[in-house]
């Protein structure tokens, strides 16, 4: 039976922002996607939008921003309902901050792009000109104010995506998804600026350590309906609001993501009565299979770097220096901040990219003949999915690998069926993956890479923008996965649990090469490259604090 | 009584002997371009001391940011009098006039201070459709009585007009003209301004709007194809003459559009987001003064001298 938790209903703000009764929203294929949504927001509100992937989180802002109307209910705006004049306004005073920032970047300059809203509003250029040096100081960007958004990094297009809706001066900020793919450097700065904003905020994430840092109230949202609305404390504190709602990888809140045997020195401030919390996965690092067995020479690493560099056309280093071994069996984290040579590395290792130095693979050597016949050892997992699936059907996508092998038919089948079986997806062969969820399309991308059997398979980000449930599903798939395992991402969490060594580049450079526990508590890495985990390391701590208070 | 046309006969062996050092000529400068290209690739690659490069990637106004008299031209006269000038240089009916007007396509390409680079990839892009019109305009020009005719023996039913040659290399010499103009006219202002400018001369501003658009998301959907295409070829895919590639190829290109699609769908969500509406707003404004009329009135008495001395001369 599932437990109601008692509403939110704040007495100390008193004027309403704006307010859902009944609202209800069908797709145009018919499917509903708000179901009578109940949300009073009042002025100054905090508010974390919490939910499965599919939960209406999404269609729900784009109500609250007059960009879809109402089908049923009603919603209003300052008391008034979202009409005529009133739509318009609201429009100008909800910024809303979307997940990609190309979308958001339209125009061909940054200056352009934070005018637009200004102007938009009814302020003459001049005036404009004053929001838009206003709003790129805020967001540290005022020196690349005429650079088009092309060529600014994926951190700065975020940063440039806020200015066009803080130059607006909103009332209230929407932020979906706001520091998916960030490094937790620019995780940080985008987190202060979030909260320095002054107005209204509602904020849809999955990342619970980051919105337990900047909301004071969480509206969790199922099957299109709002389905509590607690104080984030209420719901942090509480595991089983937590896992009710399936908002808790069972990885993210263990400790060191279970590897305290080799984080000795780690305070554990948390560790008592932590026992019977830690879930399945909190000892997954003991029951992870063994990789199957060396083929090649039993002495040589399976990856084995020598002083490798790369450089980019335009003439920027990729890697520098790269001296690196990789045994068969191992499970290696790559963390480092964006633009730190992590995906050239990858590039690298699959081959694709030729730089100078001694790559071999499985003691040979990797020539300009050879490197090409990488891809039947060496698989990976893009960050977007998009960029990996591109079939008509989910069966063709996984037998794409395959096919190109040149394997007779039989086998192609035979492959195909067991990598959608090890990655949950039977049943899966005829849909097209384009209508697939965010959870579902990663999952096909990691089958898409086990039917041509590789030894190593590289991950990039594979856990970002996913919810809870899907994150533990795909969690527990990786882990399992009988390859040599090379992880790219920003989660440290993640890296914990599923990794037993790390390297940290920076620059192009490999800067650490040590266990994965060392990782957390490597305070120098602040000082090196502005990684800096410990602000999200001391949300999950006051969370596990408070909800050991609880239990 | 009229003359008949003179036909000029050689043997086979010399259209061979021609072609073949032609195609070999060509063959041989791809081949030297392309090795000189790969040795550069591999000394930078060596060269630990070279200096990183800016990343960034050419956009259409890339040269904006430079000065020069075209750059401080106000740009609805600058568009109005260069469009008027290639207007006149497009109807030229004589080479030397065409050539007159490369000249002065060559000296606003420098006046504007635009890399030669670009002005050459710009007529490299023309080149091949150029090339074909050379090739195919002497083979199809209807053959009148006086015409001068090349025969190759055993391809008679094949005769070379050469009268062919000038119409061809009258468009080739005016689209070079022009094509020179292309970078001083919209190379040196943001392009953002000259769509204004275009707009408040009175062309649609929405067609301003979806070129401004098409130009920011060509490099998204350049990106877009590249990732896509890395992922194909981390999974083996190799370009053959077969179905499979086909079949693939085709997948690639639809997901792109469907790709392409549903991010129309999230801008346009953006734009309305922050009040994209009947009525948009520039920050761009424009001040004509005395020394942009000027420079407008040149271009246009230069156009109109071309086409008076073209036409007297030709008369």
């Amino acid at each position: 039976m599932h437990e109601t938790a008692v509403p939110r209903h704040p007495e100390s703000q008193q004027f309403t922002l704006l307010e859902a009764r009944g609202l209800s929203y069908r797709y145009p294929n018919g499917q509903a996607a708000l179901s009578g949504v109940d949300l009073t927001i009042y002025e100054g509100d905090r508010i974390a939008l919490i939910g499965h992937n599919g939960a209406g989180k999404t269609t729900l802002v784009k109500h609250l921003n007059g960009l879809y109307a109402a089908q049923s209910g009603e919603l209003l705006f300052h008391g008034e309902p979202l009409q005529d004049e009133n739509l318009k306004r609201v429009r100008l005073d909800i910024g809303v901050l979307f997940q990609d920032p190309d979308d958001q970047l339209f125009c061909n300059t940054l200056y352009e792009d934070i005018a637009f809203g200004p102007l938009n509003q009814g302020f003459t250029p001049e005036e404009a000109d004053a929001l838009v040096h206003e709003s790129a100081r805020k967001v540290g960007m005022e020196e690349l104010l005429f650079k088009a958004p092309h060529n600014l990094s994926y951190g700065q297009k975020k940063r440039a995506a806020l200015a066009t809706v803080l130059s607006m001066h909103p009332d209230a900020l929407i932020l979906d998804e706001p520091t998916a793919n960030l490094d937790p450097r620019q995780e940080e700065v985008f987190t202060e600026l979030i909260r320095e904003f002054p107005g209204t905020l509602i904020v849809i994430s999955h990342d619970l350590t980051f919105l337990y840092g900047i909301c004071d109230r969480a509206v969790v949202m199922e099957k299109g309906g709002v389905h509590h609305d607690y104080t984030m404390k209420e719901l942090a504190s509480q595991r089983k609001y937590l896992r009710e709602h399936g908002l808790e990888s069972s990885f993210r809140f263990t400790c060191c993501g279970g590897h305290h045997h080799e984080a000795p020195t780690h305070a554990h401030p948390h560790s008592h009565g932590r026992s019977s919390s830690m879930g399945a996965a909190g000892g997954q690092s003991d029951d992870r299979p063994i990789a199957r067995q060396k083929s090649g020479d039993s002495d040589a690493p399976l990856i084995h770097l020598l002083d490798y560099s790369y450089r980019h056309p335009d003439g920027a280093w990729g890697v520098r220096d790269i001296h690196l071994h990789v045994n068969e069996g191992e499970s290696i984290a790559v963390a480092g901040e964006n633009g730190a040579g992590k995906s050239t590395l990858a590039r690298c290792i699959l081959g694709i990219t030729e730089g100078r130095g001694s790559y071999a693979f499985d003691g040979k050597l990797v020539t300009k003949k050879n490197r090409k016949a990488l891809w039947r050892q060496v698989g990976m997992v893009f960050q977007n999915p998009a960029d990996q699936l591109f079939c008509p059907s989910c069966w063709e996508e996984v037998a794409f690998g395959p096919r190109q092998m040149g394997l007779p038919k039989n086998e192609v089948e035979a492959r195909v069926e067991e990598a959608l079986q090890a990655v949950r997806l039977t049943g899966y062969e005829r849909r097209a993956p384009h209508h697939l969820s965010s959870g579902e399309r990663k999952r096909l991308a990691i089958a898409a890479a086990l039917s041509i059997r590789s030894r190593v398979l590289i991950l990039d980000e594979p856990t970002a923008n996913l919810d809870a449930g899907s994150e533990d599903l795909l969690f527990e798939i990786i882990s399992h996965l009988p390859v040599t395992k090379i992880l790219i991402s920003h989660d440290m969490a993640l890296m914990m649990a599923l990794c037993e060594r790390a390297i940290v580049l920076h620059q192009g450079r490999i800067i650490r090469d040590y266990a994965c526990a060392e990782l957390e508590r490597d305070v120098h890495l602040t000082s090196i490259n502005g990684i800096d985990y410990t602000l999200k390391n001391a949300c999950r701590d006051a969370m596990l604090s408070l909800q050991e208070g609880a239990a | 009584m009229e003359p008949r046309a003179e036909a000029i006969r050689y043997p086979l062996f010399a259209l061979l002997l021609w072609g073949g050092g032609a195609v070999l000529a060509v063959c041989l400068a791809a081949a030297v371009f392309r090795a000189l290209k790969a040795r550069r690739e591999r000394l930078r690659q060596f060269q630990d001391d070279a200096a990183p490069r800016d990343w960034s990637e050419p956009a259409i106004d890339a040269s904006a940011h430079l000065d020069s008299p075209f750059h401080r031209w106000d740009p609805r006269v600058k568009i109005v009098s260069l469009l008027f000038f290639i207007f006149c240089v497009a109807s030229l009916a004589r080479l030397s006039t065409g050539a007159a007007a490369i000249g002065l396509g060559l000296a606003a390409a420098r006046t504007a201070r635009i890399p030669w680079s670009r002005s050459f990839r710009r007529l490299g892009a023309m080149a091949g459709f150029l090339l074909m019109l050379l090739i195919v305009t002497p083979l199809t020009a209807p053959i009148h009585p006086g015409d001068p005719v090349v025969v190759f023996e055993h391809l008679e039913f094949l005769p070379i007009n050469l009268r062919g040659f000038f119409p061809a290399g009258l468009v080739c010499v005016k689209a070079i003209a022009i094509a020179l103009l292309m970078e001083p006219l919209v190379g040196t202002s943001p392009l953002a301004n000259t769509m204004e400018a275009l707009a408040q001369i009175g062309a649609p501003r929405k067609v301003g709007e979806m070129i401004l658009l098409a130009h920011r998301y060509v490099f998204v959907f350049r990106h877009e194809a590249q990732r896509m295409a890395t992922s194909m070829e981390v999974r083996g895919f190799r370009k053959r003459t077969d179905m499979e590639t086909l079949r693939a190829t085709g997948n690639f290109i639809g997901m792109l559009l469907v790709r392409s699609f549903d991010r129309t769908q999230r801008v346009y969500e953006a734009m309305l987001s922050r009040g994209y509406g009947e009525t948009t707003r520039s920050h761009v404004a424009f001040t004509a003064r005395k020394i942009d009329w000027v420079k407008g009135a040149f271009w246009i008495a230069a156009g109109v001298a071309l086409l008076v001395v073209d036409h007297f001369r030709g008369a």
